[in-house]
């Protein structure tokens, strides 16, 4: 989130907007990056358990993905607009579990959110916090699509680095020295 | 009834716990990293070599939805497309375990941990894949588990 961690509400509900699927790019993606027939030809998908073309999982989650950053940038702006100073937000380690539960079809529209469902400092990373991201994707009749357990990094207001660590990390920048610190830490 | 697009490739029946699938050593670019970033992912360490060294990740990195997408094409291409699938269910374990630097080689393996049939549909078997994508320095990063429908022969 592009809010600082400690404003960030666990169960507030985030709408990222919705999306509609045309057939020419979903396969465009999928011929790039998941050239299966169900996803790139629509006479032989015909011939699959789904009947016809339908989207990549993971063209659906990227648009998601896209979906999410454009939240923030907006969330950005908003806070910009307010004369506030707007957090950062931090690249993610990972996802859970990612579950396709309906396929998208061409001419779908898909509608995105986002649920901060827990959060927690970085045990690992000095001054940023975890974020746990529950994002679910619906198509035009209330369908779940997908969900997504995603995690992801969001720096503190409030922190300041302990004496130490501002030493060691000021060390690590020195060439030789950086990296017998490396090494030992 | 028979699915004429599938019908030559293999089957449930024909796959074995085991099988290994090559990742093929692909190097990516900053051109990659930046035209994927501003379609799906357009945070500043994705598209900017400036805001991405003051960034977490030290300098430009990918996507990690395209070092993902780039290991999924290296399945369709070397299982997927010569198996019977009938799509998948789902990913889990996605671990992005270090960035993908602008530069950076990857390549990897992906391997069959598991075959079971369905219990709900009879028709269809799931495989369960294990990705493991790595850099040119041989660090992890990219680790993740996708569960795959195929289809079953004989029924």
């Amino acid at each position: 989130m592009t809010r600082w961690f400690e404003d960030i509400a666990v169960n507030e509900v985030f709408h990222l907007g919705s999306h509609l699927f045309s057939a020419q790019e979903i396969i465009d993606f999928a011929t790039e990056y998941d050239p299966q027939y169900f996803h790139i030809d629509p006479e032989a998908a015909r011939h699959s358990h789904f009947g016809g073309l339908i989207a990549s999982g993971w063209h659906t989650v990227c648009v998601g993905q896209r979906k999410m950053i454009d939240a923030l940038s907006a969330e950005e702006e908003r806070l910009r607009g307010l004369g506030q100073k707007p957090g950062v937000a931090g690249p993610s380690p990972g996802v859970n579990a990612m579950t396709f539960t309906v396929p998208v079809r061409p001419g779908d529209t898909v509608t995105f959110s986002l649920t901060v469902t827990n959060k927690r400092r970085s045990n690992s990373i000095p001054g940023w916090g975890v974020l746990f991201n529950q994002i679910t994707a619906a198509n035009q009749r209330g369908e779940t699509v997908y969900t997504a357990e995603l995690i992801s990094f969001s720096k503190l207001r409030d922190y300041t680095m302990p004496a130490r660590l501002k030493l060691l990390q000021g060390l690590a920048k020195v060439p030789l020295l950086g990296r017998v610190l490396a090494r030992m830490t | 009834m028979t699915n004429p697009v599938t019908a030559n490739r293999r089957h449930f029946e024909d796959l074995a716990v085991g099988e290994i699938i090559k990742i093929a050593k692909t190097t990516v670019n900053k051109q990659m990293v930046t035209s994927f970033a501003r379609q799906f992912d357009p945070l500043p360490f994705h598209l900017d070599e400036t805001a991405a060294k003051a960034s977490l990740l030290g300098g430009l990195a990918a996507s990690g939805w395209q070092t993902g997408a780039l290991g999924l094409r290296a399945l369709v291409d070397g299982f997927l497309s010569g198996i019977a699938s009938a799509g998948g269910l789902g990913f889990s374990n996605l671990k992005w375990k270090n960035p993908v630097m602008a530069g950076d080689t990857i390549d990897g393996t992906i391997t069959v941990a598991d075959l079971r049939r369905s219990n709900s549909h009879p028709q269809w078997g799931i495989v369960t894949l294990d990705f493991d994508v790595r850099n040119q320095k041989g660090a992890s990063v990219l680790t993740m588990r996708l569960a795959n429908l195929v289809e079953v022969r004989t029924q």
